[in-house]
């Protein structure tokens, strides 16, 4: 049978593999995000801690993500445990640079007037720093996302969530009548997926960023 | 009044005549050309410096000698051959071609930089290396110290002379030259101006400049062409002329209203009558009583002290002369001073900052003369006249 | 599959190829000196330890060193086939798509390469093998072409195009013809750019040429793949350190290529 027709088929196994990939990939990006904006708030100031803040998170994007899931896979068994943990892990780099950046891209003049009307430093960390350098963040959450989505396909080997496992059934059952479909199923709906979480990721930029900082 | 360009050997002349016939260049989709009909002759081992507003084609103009911008119609010939039907590179080769931002390429050495077109022309390298240290020479960079420096470690100055050295590497008989000395700070930029005037003494070569400054263009041009819109000559014609009498309003507009004084960096201090024995000279060795005593006697407020090669030492006031044993720490030291070979500009300003009447020193340094400021003012009123009377240098 | 920043589907906002910015300069000095100590204390300390300790039956069947450098050699055989191929595909690709006239058609084979990179490595190398019956080496190389190239043929055409258009016209005004313009000044100048995106290519294919096992083509995460189907914990460990160490390396050896290999001038 033809792909329409497959995918029509299997729609309920597939749409629920999608949501579980869709969803698995934002909250992983959330906490990586959480993580990352407070790593960057903690070394943005001083330039050894930014240089090796980032080199650690670029170190863990070169790693192999196959090889991490197999160095936790040891530690944290099967499931949902290596696969988010990796997850964020790889999600930290774009995310922490571009904490960094953003934050030492605010005018100092405007923190300087901030403090100037009598913000604390929490203050205008909060409602000043962080509020500029937003778009940064967005937008290194916008690519650990992308990221995300594609290393999340992998994650399926250790039993995790996702269309990743349509890939490998696909794989398991090379030869049989479907295996084709299913593995393109998996795959192009990987990349439907991606598409339309980075047009979320826009309209979230459109929707918070004010337009006096919107460049 | 002949503009006192070279000294008074002839000089040798490298360059070829340019001739431009009916050029015009028309862009696609724009109804108006660019480039209308455009017709000059540049003499050949002169300096034409083509001024005018921005956007006026003057650029596209000196572009299309070298064929960086072809020609729609018309004809292009450098001494006597014909530019528009050879291979463009191989012309190229054959023209010198200096740009604002230099241009150097930053992966190469100056060295490497400067043996670019010789090394394109296929000469050997022994000959390379030494043209290069001869052109390194020529424009002021010492080949020990700059040779292996990368364009990235030399100052801006430094960067068009490289610029320079570079495009006059294959000794090429014409010379393009697009804003050249318009990045640079206005004090490098008389450096190299005057630098431009030197070389062009020794090699003749034929120049064309392209600049919107109008001072530049009376500093460096033997004639300078006046452009308008699309290019159309307003005036050509030797600076002299220009400033005296401006072809029309445009013209006119360019010299601005500092024409005068424009003019006083075309003559020279020995083009003027200045004052020969008008000055109460002494020695250094002299008693100051005695100098008193001829002061006194000339009824002259001040001497000019000299030392025993004649060389202008220390301005002495008759009063300070009372009570001293020695002429050689009483009144002011001689601050500025100006030779014949000065322009009048530079003889004002010397006038101006000695207080009104300046040295004039010879070649070894000796007292000649003075001149005051009645002589360069009534130097102008003359000139003018003789120009609005229709007559020309 | 490995993850990097660059390159990434939707990513159009933020110029795909941006200067590096200062964090990350200094970043890079970081690693340019920890990296190698990094991966010399990891594989030493796993392989010293696999090799030395005592290993029953089962584990001494992987964990021996004929099997650890068979899986090696074919994971860094996977990683040369799939960068020489992308760098003779990508950088001619790049130089020809920076011409006046087939650059029209640029948008084209970028948006082509675009697809390459967004779609997960693990669903292009299945598909390709599913389509193809094709297993072993070329199995996962070609699928890793496709997938890599994108960062060296954007990045060689974004080198090129950065180049200062002053110095092309002023290359032509003396005299050189445009192929000696582009030989002599622009890939010259474009050679950091080509070497960074190289780098990444190459972090890229070794870090998927993981996946390589899945379809007959060996490598290390053989060794992690036995190590899981046997239940052999020591196994995944040594394949996994084994595989991360030669991420590290060849992404140092990228670092050190960039810095040494660049013309000087062209930084």
């Amino acid at each position: 049978m033809d792909l329409w027709q497959y995918v029509s088929e299997r729609w309920d196994r597939l749409s629920l593999q999608a949501l579980l990939h869709v969803s698995g990939v934002v909250q992983c990006t959330i906490i990586a995000a959480i993580i990352g904006v407070v790593v960057g708030v903690l070394v943005y100031r001083s330039s050894v801690g930014s240089a090796v803040a980032t080199a650690l998170a670029s170190t863990i994007l070169t790693v192999p993500s196959f090889a991490l899931l197999g160095l936790l896979i040891p530690f944290l068994g099967l499931g949902v445990a290596p696969s988010v943990t990796a997850l964020v892990l790889y999600g930290l780099l774009p995310i922490v640079r571009n904490t960094i950046v953003g934050l030492n891209g605010v005018d100092p003049a405007v923190t300087d007037a901030a403090k100037g009307i009598g913000m604390g430093r929490l203050g205008v960390l909060t409602r000043v720093e962080l509020r500029m350098a937003w778009p940064a963040i967005l937008t290194g959450m916008r690519v650990s996302a992308q990221m995300l989505m594609g290393i999340a396909v992998i994650a399926a080997y250790a039993k995790g969530f996702g269309l990743g496992s349509e890939v490998f059934s696909g794989l398991t059952r090379a030869g049989s009548a479907n295996s084709l479909n299913q593995a393109l199923a998996g795959t192009l709906g990987v990349v439907i997926l991606a598409l339309i979480l980075d047009a979320v990721f826009v309209l979230i930029a459109r929707l918070t960023i004010p337009k006096g900082v919107r460049d | 009044m002949t503009v006192a360009m070279e000294d008074t050997e002839t000089k040798a002349v490298s360059g070829a005549e340019i001739r431009l016939e009916n050029v015009t260049k028309r862009y696609p989709n724009t109804k108006a050309a660019a480039v209308d009909e455009f017709s000059m002759v540049i003499p050949a081992g002169r300096i034409v410096v083509f001024v005018g507003p921005s956007g006026c084609g003057k650029t596209t103009t000196m572009r299309m000698i070298n064929r960086m911008v072809e020609p729609t119609s018309g004809v292009i010939t450098i001494g006597g051959k014909d530019a528009l039907h050879i291979d463009a590179d191989e012309l190229r080769r054959g023209i010198g071609y200096a740009i604002q931002q230099a241009g150097l390429f930053p992966h190469f050495t100056v060295a490497q930089n400067i043996a670019v077109v010789p090394g394109l022309l296929k000469w050997d390298k022994k000959k390379i290396d030494a043209r290069v240290d001869e052109m390194m020479d020529l424009v002021g960079l010492d080949p020990g110290t700059f040779r292996h420096r990368l364009p990235r470690q030399l100052s801006g100055g430094q960067q068009q002379r490289v610029g320079v050295a570079r495009a006059l590497a294959a000794d090429p008989p014409v010379l393009l030259m697009d804003e050249p000395f318009g990045a640079v700070d206005p004090i490098t930029r008389g450096n190299l101006q005057d630098e431009l005037l030197r070389l062009q003494n020794e090699l003749g070569k034929t120049i064309v400049f392209v600049t919107h400054d109008f001072d530049e263009a009376v500093k460096l041009g033997d004639k300078i062409a006046v452009l308008g819109d699309r290019s159309t000559i307003q005036q050509y014609d030797t600076p002299d002329a220009i400033l005296a009498n401006p072809a029309n309003d445009t013209v006119a507009g360019f010299v601005g209203a500092g024409a005068s004084l424009k003019q006083l960096t075309l003559l020279r201090v020995r083009d003027v009558p200045f004052d020969t024995d008008n000055v109460i000279a002494v020695d250094h060795g002299d008693a100051p009583a005695q100098v008193a005593e001829k002061l006194r006697l000339a009824d002259r407020a001040y001497a000019l002290v000299l030392d025993e090669r004649q060389r202008p030492l220390r301005w002495v006031h008759r009063r300070e002369l009372a009570g001293r044993t020695s002429l050689l720490d009483a009144g002011k030291p001689v601050g500025d001073s100006v030779t014949t070979q000065s322009t009048l500009q530079d003889a004002l300003e010397a006038i101006l900052t000695e207080g009104g009447r300046a040295v004039v020193t010879g070649a070894r340094g000796e007292l000649i003369g003075t001149i005051d400021i009645s002589t360069v003012t009534d130097v102008i009123a003359n000139v003018r006249e003789t120009h609005a009377d229709g007559g020309s240098a | 599959m490995t993850a990097v920043a660059e390159g990434l589907p939707g990513v159009s906002r933020t110029s795909a190829v941006e200067r590096k910015s200062s964090v990350t300069a200094r970043s890079d000095r970081v690693r340019l000196f920890f990296q190698p100590v990094a991966v010399i204390v990891i594989v030493g300390a796993v392989v010293v330890w696999a090799l030395s300790s005592d290993l029953n039956a089962n584990e001494q069947e992987t964990l021996n060193l004929p099997t650890i450098l068979t899986l090696t050699g074919q994971h860094i055989l996977i990683t040369l086939v799939v960068s020489v191929l992308v760098v003779a595909i990508a950088v001619p690709l790049g130089i020809a798509l920076t011409r006046p006239g087939p650059d029209r058609v640029a948008p084209v084979f970028l948006a082509l390469a675009n697809l390459g990179q967004a779609a997960p490595a693990l669903g292009v190398i299945v598909l390709f093998f599913l389509w193809t019956g094709i297993e072993g080496l070329w199995a996962v190389a070609i699928p890793l072409v496709f997938y890599t190239l994108l960062p060296v043929l954007r990045n060689t055409m974004v080198g090129i195009q950065q180049v200062d258009r002053s110095l092309i016209d002023a290359g032509r005004g003396i005299g050189m013809s445009a192929a000696g313009v582009l030989w002599r000044v622009e890939l010259p100048l474009a050679v950091p750019l080509i070497l960074a995106g190289l780098r990444t290519a190459l972090v890229l294919a070794v870090g998927t040429a993981t996946l390589a096992f899945f379809v007959n083509g060996g490598g290390l995460g053989e060794l992690i793949d036995t190590g899981y189907k046997l239940q052999l914990n020591s196994v995944m460990y040594v394949g996994a350190a084994l595989a991360i160490g030669l991420a590290l390396l060849v992404d140092w050896l990228g670092g050190v290529a960039e810095q040494w290999l660049s013309p000087k001038g062209a930084e």
